[in-house]
């Protein structure tokens, strides 16, 4: 199974090489290939006696992450989907795409994706998932911008990869949670431990984590957003990412893990509930727009969020019209892509204002989109196979019966929200066929003479129609080798349905079918008159929008954020380190009892000499502050740096001392040096505000140092180590100048490097001033 | 003794960094010179003060006062002084490219 | 046998030291400096199979015994980042001649790259506190030479700023050091924490732990000590700002993962717990921050800051799995942040300019970059499957299963953002028309781009072959929970 799944990403590999011979051989006839044997490996499977299949292979068998890959009823029906109509819209791509543009690109983008698409569905262990759902996210993101030299191409594209991309995250949160609450990485075993799962508490955080991951893939409200910008990527694109394949991955998800959630009320609530509003709102929208391409992706939109809606209610009647939806909706609106390719194509327009009267040039195109829109509108006709899924679809929407009071006044709303937003799906169907095909003629309007499509184009519509036809006259066929299995998978559990009727006496949904059709004729054929209130709603409250103001805003309010701090003020860094440094360090030694065993008992004698000398720094050092001048600046810090060799004296360290009055006196000839060719000192010039906070800063280190200084003084746990210094000076040191044998001996190293920084010091000032030098001399 | 070498140290942190906080750069270096001051000062009290004769050998002297820390001072001052010399011709240069020695006129851009 | 310890710090430090005497003859320079960062590669990667086969390598200089003498100590986290600076290391020296001009060159470029070299490997084989603090003196002084190689107006202005905050808080180290000295009476990093651990971490000693940890967490650019950094990290030349974006930052996070998993792990819920706070905010400015700018090298640099969060949060929470994260994190931030950085230094190059504003249809006239850049900003945002993904997981999984929901929900979020600061520079620079305006005749040869593809492709194997380094980066979190081994092997009782 692997090389299925990996075979188009290898093969992609090549198609930079097959670009080459583009002008003789389009490159898409190579790569239709690829997808059919894939499907006809995969075909083999479907079968009444089907049971699932798994096969491992090692990646990162260390963190449990390898190509755990498990064929079951529902990735069986996926995996056809996704080699099935990869196939017919490669083969669409060959008459659609022409040789002039950049195949290569396209056809490494369209494999890479199938692989992922592949990956997703067939991974049980979820990091593999999470790694191909991201991938099928890269590859929508440079397949809607494949056009990039469009601005709406760019602006589609990163709208999806931003959406998609959140939405991964948020899912990869909650399978990272799953797998350490359940210890394993696998999607089977999770399910398993369902209990385990339900009694970690975390149950709620999963299923919004989760939830975002699929709601935001398969373009549920309010996330939906991205997808009819994403109708900028060439025509096959869509018909094969952003209506059959891609867009369901997340209702794959809500299905793979519905076992886990099924019995947790507020999965119900969430899935149903966006699932349905999706429905409605999107179903609207889809009557709103002008370009048929939106038309579709809208109402792509309200089919996913009727499929969410179905998965949501979790009964094995809804279960069981949620996978035979998927399979429909992928053959009529692929169909209807392909469709509205043609007419952008033979017309050069998909505004559909623009468009009426195309019957007679293009009879055989219409012949097809008059299937695909009728079975999408659930017309009540016995070889229309949208007409059953949808019928089991209102069925499925009598049949909750809920505890809690959300709950139960939500499946009491359902029923009459899935009616009336149906009614808009059948209006929006009507408008479309009959808007293109049927009507006034306005040529006119038209840059191209439309004609009917060449036969190559029209075939993989012509399938996808014969799917539609054929599934809808026998049902039956789909039923038992394919689609019960995947309803199996989704429940885990045995389903008992068998049949698909399709009359089944006046019953409840039967009523529901006539009541869309009767009010959405009258709507479709009053559509002119409420056109005002199409425009009006739903007025402000526009999506699109509100993500275009958070990505503003996100550049604005963070250039604002980070420029009123980030100012490039030393003072303004050098404030906020301190002030962190010593509110942090003080809080810790307070908590800590850092500074409760203070004593004063170990300490040296005071002496005279050592408090004026003492009192002499300290008064100049509070003297640099106030000083203005700067020759006395630099003799005054002499004086402190002076003292401090005295104190050195006094504390017996001669050859500190020494050192010290060596460093000072060479640092005091830079400094005069330095002197003539810096400016006169200013009078400091602070606000009273800036000079507290100075004062506080400064106040504040200095008491940190000294505190923590005499905590540290205080404590008496430990011998030092110098003992041993004392003691082997001589015998093992040869040196009887203990801190010299130190320096040169027991810590040399120390002692290497130090004169490592002084060179390289001496490097860089040679440096700094010879660029002077060389500036000077031009 | 120690605690009041510690109160001086501290009072060289304090005066340090008001000067670190200026605008001036002779102001903000002077600032790191005593900021090195107060941390060689803290060092060699760690090791105790005056607790026996300095870290000479000597035949008569039984106690030593702690070499460590002496050590380390001197390592430290070396570093010092190398960094502080190289902030030296570095500001005079800066001055100089961009005719201020005033820190809160180098701002520079938002963004450049 | 032990010697080899020294090798990864002598080795750079000669060259540098022979380099300075070629520095008027160009082209040897640059052939001696391309050879040895190659046999520094080299030996450092014997010297990691040694120490992966044999366990550390304890070097006692001049053979005084711990705790008396310096003691480096090449452990298996060390020595692994020692493997990651010098891949670095070789790929900047060969970058270097395509990228600087040379004025440059002749200023002894060479001589201080390779010190910085030796500061790093120095900072991260040390098992000595002062010492440390000598490395750190050696890095930063060298960082200071090459930040202002070239002698710009703003490369000076911006360095003085970087040089006083660093000494700043080089100062506060010695003091740390002194301090803790005061204490426990040693600077002996083992011995350190042998004695911490005696008394438990009790009176000043968290305190200390605390001003150490701020010290480290200014070289590291954490919050909110990171102000200093963006500015200085893209005034210089791009291949120095690759070797401070990979480097500097991350000796500052080596320094706190190795003093707050070996010496203060006694008030956890002081000192960890508030990581992840730091953590968590380092993030969101981080990326609030890589957000704000159009100027691409800005970007890059920002995106310094989220990584360090994220590496810190694994600190923070201090589990098995969040400890693998936080090393696995810092050896793919590394190497894709120098990748990075002297991608932009290209993408700068050939487009005359960093300001985003100012670039379209880039891919047009250069498409091997465009995508580099492309894959690059997957494997920052950690997409798997790159090498930032299996940091990321590690690290969520870590903080998942210490129930640290929020930091897990940041951590997400700015990924996102990080993917998106970075993804801008594809879509609006790249992605586009053709700018009739501007014609692109600079030629980027095949010599400056090879380094930043051998970069990727590492972080493409860690992410890939995870499978071959994981477990060794799982072995190191082990280690790291017991300090006790480390303490034992150093002092040996």
């Amino acid at each position: 199974m692997i090389f299925a799944v990996l075979l188009p990403l290898v093969l992609a590999l090549f198609i930079p090489f097959l670009s080459k011979f583009k002008e003789k051989v389009h490159t898409g006839i190579f790569v239709v290939l690829i997808p059919l044997g894939i499907f006809l490996y995969f075909v083999s499977f479907v079968g009444n006696d089907f049971s699932p299949i798994h096969h491992t292979y090692n990646w990162i068998p260390s963190l449990n992450i390898n190509f755990d890959f498990y064929l079951d009823g529902l990735s069986l029906l996926f995996v056809l989907l996704i080699s099935g109509i990869g196939t017919l819209v490669v083969f669409y791509s060959i008459y659609y795409l022409h040789t002039s543009e950049n195949l290569g690109h396209f056809y490494v983008y369209l494999l890479m994706f199938m692989s992922a698409m592949l990956g997703v569905v067939l991974s049980d262990n979820v990091f593999v998932l999470y790694t191909f759902w991201e991938l099928t996210s890269i590859s929508s993101f440079l397949l809607i911008g494949y056009w990039h030299h469009r601005e709406r191409s760019r602006y589609g594209a990163q709208k999806s990869m931003l959406i998609t991309v959140f939405g991964g995250l948020s899912m990869l949160g909650g399978l990272v949670l799953l797998s350490v609450i359940t210890g394993t990485t696998s999607i089977r075993s999770m399910i398993d431990q369902v209990d385990v799962i339900a009694s970690s508490g975390y149950l709620p955080l999963i299923l919004v984590f989760i939830l975002l991951g699929a709601f935001t893939k398969s373009a549920q409200f309010p996330f939906h957003i991205w997808l009819p910008d994403a109708m900028e990527a060439p025509t096959p694109v869509s018909a094969y990412l952003h209506s059959a394949t891609m867009v369901k991955a997340g209702i794959y998800l809500v299905a793979r893990f519905s076992p886990i959630f099924v019995d947790y009320e507020w999965f119900f609530i969430t899935v149903s509930l966006v699932g349905i509003i999706t429905l409605v709102w999107a179903s609207y929208m889809a009557v709103r727009q002008t370009d048929l391409k939106g038309i579709l992706a809208f109402s792509t939109v309200s089919q996913l969020g009727m499929i969410m809606a179905m998965l949501g209610f979790g009964t094995e009647a809804a279960v069981f019209a949620a996978v035979f939806h998927i399979l429909n909706h992928a053959t009529f609106k692929g169909s209807l892509f392909m469709i509205a390719g043609i007419i952008d194509h033979e017309t050069g327009t998909r505004d559909i204002r623009k468009l009426g009267g195309l019957l007679t040039f293009m009879p055989m195109s219409a012949t097809l989109a008059l299937f695909g829109t009728f079975s999408m509108a659930g017309v009540p006709l016995p070889f229309l196979n949208g007409f059953y899924s949808k019928e089991l679809f209102f069925g499925a929407t009598l049949l909750n019966e809920n505890s809690s009071s959300i709950a139960s006044f939500l499946s009491a709303a359902i029923p009459y929200l899935a009616v009336f937003g149906s009614i808009f799906t059948f209006v929006y169907s009507m408008y479309f066929f009959f808007g293109v095909f049927t009507g006034p003629k306005k040529l006119h309007l038209l840059t191209k003479k439309p004609h009917e499509a060449p036969i190559g184009m029209l075939i993989s519509p012509v399938v996808l129609v014969l799917g539609v036809i054929i599934i809808g006259l026998f049902p039956n066929i789909v039923n038992g080798s394919l689609l019960n299995h995947a309803a199996q998978a989704v429940r885990n559990s045995t389903v008992q349905y068998t049949n698909i009727h399709y009359w089944h006496g006046f019953e409840p949904q039967f009523i529901m079918s006539l009541i869309v059709v009767g009010v959405g004729l009258i709507l479709f054929l009053t559509l002119k008159k409420w056109s005002n209130i199409y425009s009006i709603i739903p007025g402000k409250l526009n999506l699109n929008k509100l993500y275009d103001k958070i990505i503003n805003k996100t550049d604005d309010y963070s250039a604002r954020i980070t420029n009123s701090y980030m100012t490039g003020s030393l003072k303004l860094y050098m404030s906020i380190i301190l002030a962190a440094i010593i509110l942090f360090s003080f809080t810790v030694m307070i908590t800590t009892g850092g500074f409760n065993n203070i004593t004063f008992d170990d300490l040296a004698e005071v002496e005279i000499v050592d408090i004026s000398i003492v009192l002499i720094m300290v008064l100049a050092a509070i003297c640099t502050i106030f000083i203005n001048n700067k020759l006395s600046l630099i003799i005054i810090t002499g004086i402190v740096g002076f003292g401090i060799s005295l104190l050195f004296v006094v504390f017996r360290a001669p050859d500190l001392a020494l050192t010290q009055l060596v460093v000072e006196t060479v640092s005091m000839a830079l400094f005069l040096l330095a002197y003539y060719h810096l400016p006169e000192l200013r009078k400091r010039e602070e606000t009273v505000g800036s000079s507290f906070t100075n004062l506080f800063l400064a106040i504040g280190t200095g008491a940190l140092i000294t505190m923590v200084g005499i905590a540290a003084h205080s404590s008496d746990w430990f011998k030092t180590i110098s003992d041993y210094f004392v003691e082997t000076s001589y015998t093992l040191g040869g040196g009887n100048n203990i801190v010299n044998v130190i320096l040169v001996d027991m810590r040399g190293l120390d002692t290497l490097f130090e004169i490592t920084v002084l060179g390289i010091a001496a490097l860089a000032i040679y440096g700094l001033i010879k660029v002077r030098k060389d500036k000077e001399a031009e | 003794m120690e605690y009041i070498i510690l109160l001086l140290a501290g009072i060289l942190f304090a005066t340090a960094i008001y000067n670190l906080l200026q605008k001036q750069l002779l102001r903000i270096i002077i600032g790191t010179v005593l900021i090195s001051h107060g941390a060689h000062l803290v060092i060699l009290t760690m090791g105790k003060l005056k607790r026996g004769q300095p870290p000479i050998l000597d035949e008569s002297v039984a106690d030593y006062t702690d070499p460590l820390p002496q050590a380390l001072i001197l390592t430290s001052i070396v570093i010092s002084f190398g960094i502080t010399s190289l902030l030296l011709v570095l500001s005079y240069r800066t001055a100089k490219e961009n005719n201020t020695d005033n820190m809160e006129e180098m701002r520079g851009e938002s963004n450049e | 046998m032990s010697n080899l310890a020294v090798l990864p710090i002598i080795i750079p430090m000669l060259a540098g030291i022979i380099v300075a005497f070629t520095n008027k003859n160009v082209k040897i320079t640059r052939f001696l400096s391309k050879l040895f960062s190659i046999i520094s590669l080299l030996v450092a990667a014997y010297v990691t199979y040694e120490v992966f086969l044999n366990g550390s390598i304890i070097l006692e200089t001049g053979d005084w015994a711990a705790p008396y003498g310096i003691i480096l100590v090449a452990d298996q986290l060390s020595i692994l980042l020692i493997l990651t600076t010098n891949i670095i290391a070789a790929t900047a020296a060969f970058y270097a001649p395509h990228s600087l001009n040379i004025k440059q060159e002749t200023h002894y470029y060479y001589t201080f790259f390779f010190l910085l070299i030796t500061g790093v490997s120095g900072a991260f084989l040390t098992g000595d506190l002062f010492n440390l603090f000598v490395f750190f003196e050696v890095l930063l002084m060298a960082s200071y030479a090459l930040i202002v190689l070239g002698g710009d107006k703003v490369q000076l202005r911006e360095s003085v700023k970087y040089v006083l905050i660093n000494l700043f808080s080089s100062m506060l180290f010695v003091t740390a050091v002194a301090l803790l000295y005061g204490v426990v009476g040693t600077v002996n990093m083992a011995h350190i924490a042998e004695r911490v651990a005696e008394v438990e971490q009790k009176g000043i000693l968290t305190t200390i732990g605390v001003i150490l940890f701020f010290v480290f967490g200014t070289k590291a650019a954490l919050f909110p000590l990171y102000y200093w950094l963006p500015r200085p990290y893209i005034v210089p030349n791009p291949v120095v700002s690759a070797l401070f974006g990979a480097l500097l930052t991350k000796v500052g996070i080596y320094s706190i993962l190795r003093v707050f998993s070996l010496i203060f792990v006694y008030k956890m819920d002081i000192t960890h717990e508030s990581f992840i706070w730091i953590a968590g905010l380092s993030m969101l400015f981080g990326v609030v921050g890589a957000l704000s700018t159009n100027n691409i090298k800005l970007i890059i640099a920002y995106n310094i800051i989220p990584a360090i969060g994220f590496i810190i949060m694994g600190i923070g929470i201090f589990n098995q799995d969040s400890l693998s994260g936080s090393i696995y994190y810092l050896i793919h931030d590394m190497i894709i942040k120098s990748a990075l950085f002297l991608l932009v230094g290209v993408i700068a190059y050939v487009a005359g300019t960093s300001d985003l504003r100012k670039m379209k249809g880039l891919i047009h006239h250069y498409p091997v970059i465009g995508w580099l850049l492309f894959i690059s900003a997957f494997v920052l945002a950690g997409i798997p499957p790159f090498s930032g993904f299996i940091g990321k997981l590690l690290l969520l999984r870590g903080a998942l299963s210490a129930d640290e929901v929020v930091i897990t929900i940041i951590a997400l979020l700015s990924s996102l953002l990080i993917l998106y600061s970075v993804m801008k520079i594809f879509i609006r620079g790249f992605w586009g028309e053709k700018d009739d305006n501007k014609t692109y005749t600079k030629k980027v040869s095949a010599g400056f781009i090879m380094p930043i593809v051998c970069l990727l492709a590492i972080s493409v194997f860690l992410g890939l072959g995870a499978q071959f380094v994981y477990p060794a980066v799982d072995g190191i979190a082990e280690y790291l929970l017991d300090p006790q081994i480390y303490i034992d092997s150093v002092l040996k009782e």
